[in-house]
């Protein structure tokens, strides 16, 4: 039976498990959560096309927009994108290639079918022409009704007043053409072939590719400005020119690296065109449904969401002016936008905050930075508690007196002592007389000297504590070296005989530790938790005084838990201070808990420590705290507790943690009750769990046979 | 036979003004068993603490080997460690194991390893016949049972004189004999021991001396036979009230 007893001691309590869970589950909200809550919406509508062909090219100008496909499909708009008609077919072709411009509309085919509807006309006319056997990949307007068509190995046809004139290079196949006006125009090709001319087409030069391009097959180039041409590689890169110092725009060519893509050259898509909205706003397009915008000339490429799947693939894009524009694809898609194609935020969007749904959208993110913050300081401040609160408890209870110090050592020592006391206190009590004495204090006034002879320097914020220090030690050293002097070896209580009264007057009993320990309680146990976070942030400025040495200390460590405690701790003087607030005061209150609970333990047990030949400190460590600190589990849950609930006054010094976080939330959302309700649930699942925890640690460290037992 | 321990004219006055023992001297020689009676308040256990100084003694000497040991230059924690003491209320560590507390003096105080501790602490115990509940917390242990423990950590020590401060007054009867039946064990292998009781017949079966304390003086001392052949009248009337009782 006492066997079973024995064993059931030392079992896991089963409310290990459920104690567990909260941690688990707080952990996991944290981690689950997004730290950037925000959504976005697509920047593309889908319009109806009327068709189901492919469609492979789009052109606009103004409102008149024109989208070309499979089997000769031509539609067109006439209100900007919004509605569309599908045009009757002049051509069975597929029309993979257009042009706009000075009013005119171009559209062709590989196999040579050319169809221009000029801007003196309203009618499409067919301009198609025999190439040979070459295929035709690009055409330009160069003119109302003046066209540059490139295609391969070289080829190149003008095309001026209904006249046909061949102006081929002997080159690589060339995959588009692009003008700037009649004169100054780009062709571009495989192997990085690029092709410039600047008097309409007639003649070609070559130019160099940027390295990294020059085996690549370049498809799409748009000559957007005197200041900036781009073009696209299939398999992802960017090249553009910019006009420089000497040279004009299609001289020099670059290599764009992608600062979202982690500084390569390489989107990883297989683009299908490029559309240039403004010098630095460019549009992509790809196949795989890829859509993408960059609005620093292709630092930052951003794909964006489309409302459709990853099948289609997205041909060409046109831009109406720098927002609006129209992408087509396959299977008839056909998408505008308003926004230059940009994901929307929907977070920009005025919620109704008295939705609870968007409510809790909004402001969980806060409430869970609120909550790291919380936790940040209560962790460090039951740290720095508990270790004050041992320390003081065992500070108070010391039994060591004057007298026992005293008695060891030889009456000569000990006067000497006093004497260098003495002679240590008065000197310091002899500076401070002076600096007393200028406070221009009069009466009861003087009161208020300790905190007058500290300078804080108001511009730098530095402390001088040297007065302050000096004060109390000089004090002490002074009564010390007195008392130490006047030995005469008893080292017995004095008796004095005051009105018939016997006063016992016994300075030898006097315990330094207790002394010290309890001034300490008394401070911080008799003053206002609120006006110690004020007095210990903007008046000791301990943040600055600690954490800004301390993170110098931890200098550049990339070590993760150093770097933590320097970027979220020490960096932060509001959180320092907080720490130590909470801290002080916790462990003012803890000292007093475990105090007591070491009365509690029978004086035997310190005996019995002793008679085994264990020290002071040893029987306190090995014997009296192991069964205080069970015994004070309860109250020291009740101090921890307070802690946490405590810590939302650090507001008062402008930490953002939760209480303060729900004062925020209110301002935006006007929603009072949701706001402080959720920091209500939010305190109680902390403050919970650590119960919890306290709870299990309770029932862990149960010393067997103790406690309530018999039934009930 | 050598002198273990003297004490020479002890008083103790407590702070309150209780003057409880008032001048007491008396040898302890090497391997000696020594038994003070007395009734309650007579300043037995008050002596008994003061040779160990957790009670210090207001005036006098006492003496360890020759060696004074009431002064303020004494290393108490070493003469503590000589000397064993095994008190009325157990005084288990409570949140250690039997073991644990055997071996506590050991590691700390002889500084030994953890193995050498638990050796030599399973031989005081296989002694005290605890060996079998070496992994039992206190608070599961029957009362003979502790004090055994008890007498085992004082004994793990390896002192040079034991002291008992009441060691069964806090028993039930049934219980108590397991307990004399150690110390009279300890007593027939020679440990010099100072026992602070009330059994009278436990004191005249195993004590050498019996030292008979009233009111903060040494009454009456002699062998043992004393107690069958009291000389001074408040031996008698302490010994006739006892019997009464039984």
């Amino acid at each position: 039976m006492i066997e079973t007893m024995n064993s059931k001691g030392r079992r896991r309590h089963p409310l290990a498990f459920p104690s567990i869970f909260p941690i688990v589950l707080i952990s996991l909200l944290v981690l689950s959560i997004p730290a950037n809550a925000q959504e976005y919406r697509s920047g593309w509508d889908i319009v109806d096309s009327g068709t189901l062909e492919d469609l492979y090219s789009v052109e606009s100008q103004g409102d008149e927009i024109w989208a070309f496909g499979e089997n000769g499909i031509m539609i067109m708009s006439l209100d900007g994108g919004l509605t569309w008609g599908v045009g009757e077919s002049l051509t069975l072709s597929d029309l993979t290639i257009s042009s706009s411009g000075y009013g005119s509309f171009l559209t062709a085919s590989s196999d040579g079918t050319i169809l221009l509807k000029s801007a003196n006309d309203t009618e499409w006319s067919n301009i198609t022409f025999d190439f040979g056997n070459e295929l035709i990949y690009g055409a330009c307007l160069t003119g109302v009704s003046e066209l540059v068509i490139v295609g391969g190995n070289g080829t190149i046809w003008t095309y001026e007043i209904n006249e046909w004139t061949n102006r081929s290079v002997s080159g690589w196949n060339l995959f588009d053409v692009s003008f700037l006006d009649s004169e100054r125009g780009i062709a571009v090709g495989e192997q990085g072939t690029i092709l410039f001319s600047d008097d309409g087409g007639e003649s070609w030069d070559y130019r160099d590719a940027p390295t990294e391009a020059s085996s690549s097959r370049i498809t799409d180039v748009e000559f957007f400005s005197e200041i900036r041409a781009y073009a696209i590689t299939d398999e992802g890169g960017v090249i553009k020119s910019s006009r420089e110092i000497n040279t004009a725009v299609g001289f020099l060519w670059n290599m764009q690296y992608f600062e979202s893509e982690d500084n390569s050259a390489d989107l990883g898509e297989n683009l299908t065109s490029i559309e240039i909205a403004t010098t630095n706003k460019f549009l992509l397009s790809g196949k795989g449904g890829y859509l993408s915008m960059s609005k620093d000339g292709g630092n930052i490429v951003t794909r964006q969401i489309i409302p459709l799947d990853n099948s289609t693939s997205i041909n060409d894009i046109t831009m109406m002016d720098s927002f609006n524009g129209v992408a087509v694809g396959s299977n008839g898609s056909l998408l505008l936008t308003e926004r230059s194609g940009e994901d929307e935020q929907i977070g920009f969007e005025v919620m109704d905050f008295s939705e609870f749904g968007n409510f809790v959208d909004y402001s969980k993110g806060m409430l869970i930075d609120g909550l790291y913050a919380t936790i940040n300081i209560v962790i460090f401040g039951i740290f720095l508690g508990f270790f004050l609160g041992i320390s003081l408890s065992m500070m108070k209870t010391s039994p060591t007196t004057l007298k026992d110090i005293s008695q060891k050592r030889s009456r000569t020592a000990v006067r000497i002592t006093g004497v260098i006391f003495t002679v240590i206190g008065a000197s310091f009590l002899n500076h401070l007389v002076p600096i007393i004495r200028d406070l221009g204090l009069d009466g009861w006034e003087y009161i208020y000297a300790p905190i007058g002879i500290i300078n804080p320097d108001g511009i730098t914020g530095d402390l001088q504590f040297e007065n302050f220090l000096f004060l109390i030690l000089g004090v002490c050293l002074l009564l010390l070296g007195i008392l130490l002097v006047s030995a005469n070896g008893e080292y017995k209580k004095s008796h004095f005989n005051i009105r018939g009264r016997n006063i016992i007057w016994n300075p030898w009993g006097i315990r330094p530790l207790n002394f010290i320990a309890t001034i300490y309680t008394d401070i911080f146990r008799n003053t206002p938790l609120i006006v110690q976070f004020l007095f210990i942030h903007f008046g000791v400025q301990i943040g600055a005084l600690v954490g800004d040495p301390g993170a110098e200390i931890l200098g550049n460590s990339s070590n993760f838990i150093l770097s933590f405690l320097r970027d979220d701790i020490l960096s932060n003087r509001a959180c320092v201070s907080a720490i130590f607030a909470l801290g002080l005061n916790s462990g003012a209150y803890q000292c007093e808990t475990i105090r007591g609970a070491i009365s509690a333990i029978p004086s035997g047990q310190m005996e019995a420590g002793r008679s085994i030949g264990l020290n002071y400190i040893q029987t306190m460590r090995l014997v009296i705290m192991p069964q205080a600190i069970r015994i004070c589990i309860p109250p020291m849950g009740n101090e921890m507790v307070n802690l946490v609930l405590n810590s939302s006054l650090a507001m008062v010094i402008g930490y953002s943690e939760l209480t303060r976080k729900a004062k925020l939330i209110n301002a935006v959302t006007f929603q009072v009750f949701w706001s402080y309700g959720m920091v209500l649930i939010s305190y109680f699942i902390v403050t919970w769990t650590l119960a919890l925890f306290l709870r299990y640690m309770e029932n862990k460290t149960r010393i067997p046979g103790l406690g309530i037992s018999g039934g009930s | 036979m050598s002198n273990v321990l003297t004490i020479v004219d002890m008083h103790k006055t407590y702070s309150g003004g209780v003057h409880a023992v008032r001048g007491v001297s008396f040898d302890v020689n090497q391997g000696e068993s020594v038994a003070i009676i007395g009734s309650s308040g007579s300043g037995k256990s008050t002596v008994l603490r003061c040779i160990n100084r957790l009670i210090e003694p207001t005036e006098g000497e006492i003496r360890l080997r020759g060696n004074q040991i009431n002064t303020p230059y004494t290393d108490i924690n070493d003469v503590r460690s000589r000397i064993g003491m095994v008190f009325q209320s157990f005084e288990l560590f409570s949140h250690l194991k039997v073991i644990d507390n055997v071996t506590l003096g050991l590691r700390h105080v002889r500084k030994m390893s953890k193995r050498d501790a638990e050796n030599a602490a399973l031989e005081v115990l296989e002694k005290v016949d605890m060996l079998d509940r070496k992994d039992a917390y206190p608070g599961n242990l029957s009362g003979g049972q502790k004090q055994r423990v008890a007498i085992a950590r004082a004994l793990a020590m390896k002192p040079e004189v034991m002291l008992f401060d009441e060691p069964t007054s806090a028993l039930d009867p049934e219980l108590i004999g397991s307990v004399l039946k150690t110390i009279r064990g300890l007593a027939d292998e020679g440990m010099t021991m100072i026992v602070v009781t009330h059994e009278i017949g436990f004191a005249r079966d195993v004590a050498d001396r019996v030292l008979y304390m009233d009111k903060g003086i040494i009454a009456e001392s002699g062998k043992s036979s004393i107690i069958d052949n009291p000389k001074t009248d408040r031996l008698k009337r302490f010994l006739s009230s006892i019997a009464e009782e039984d």
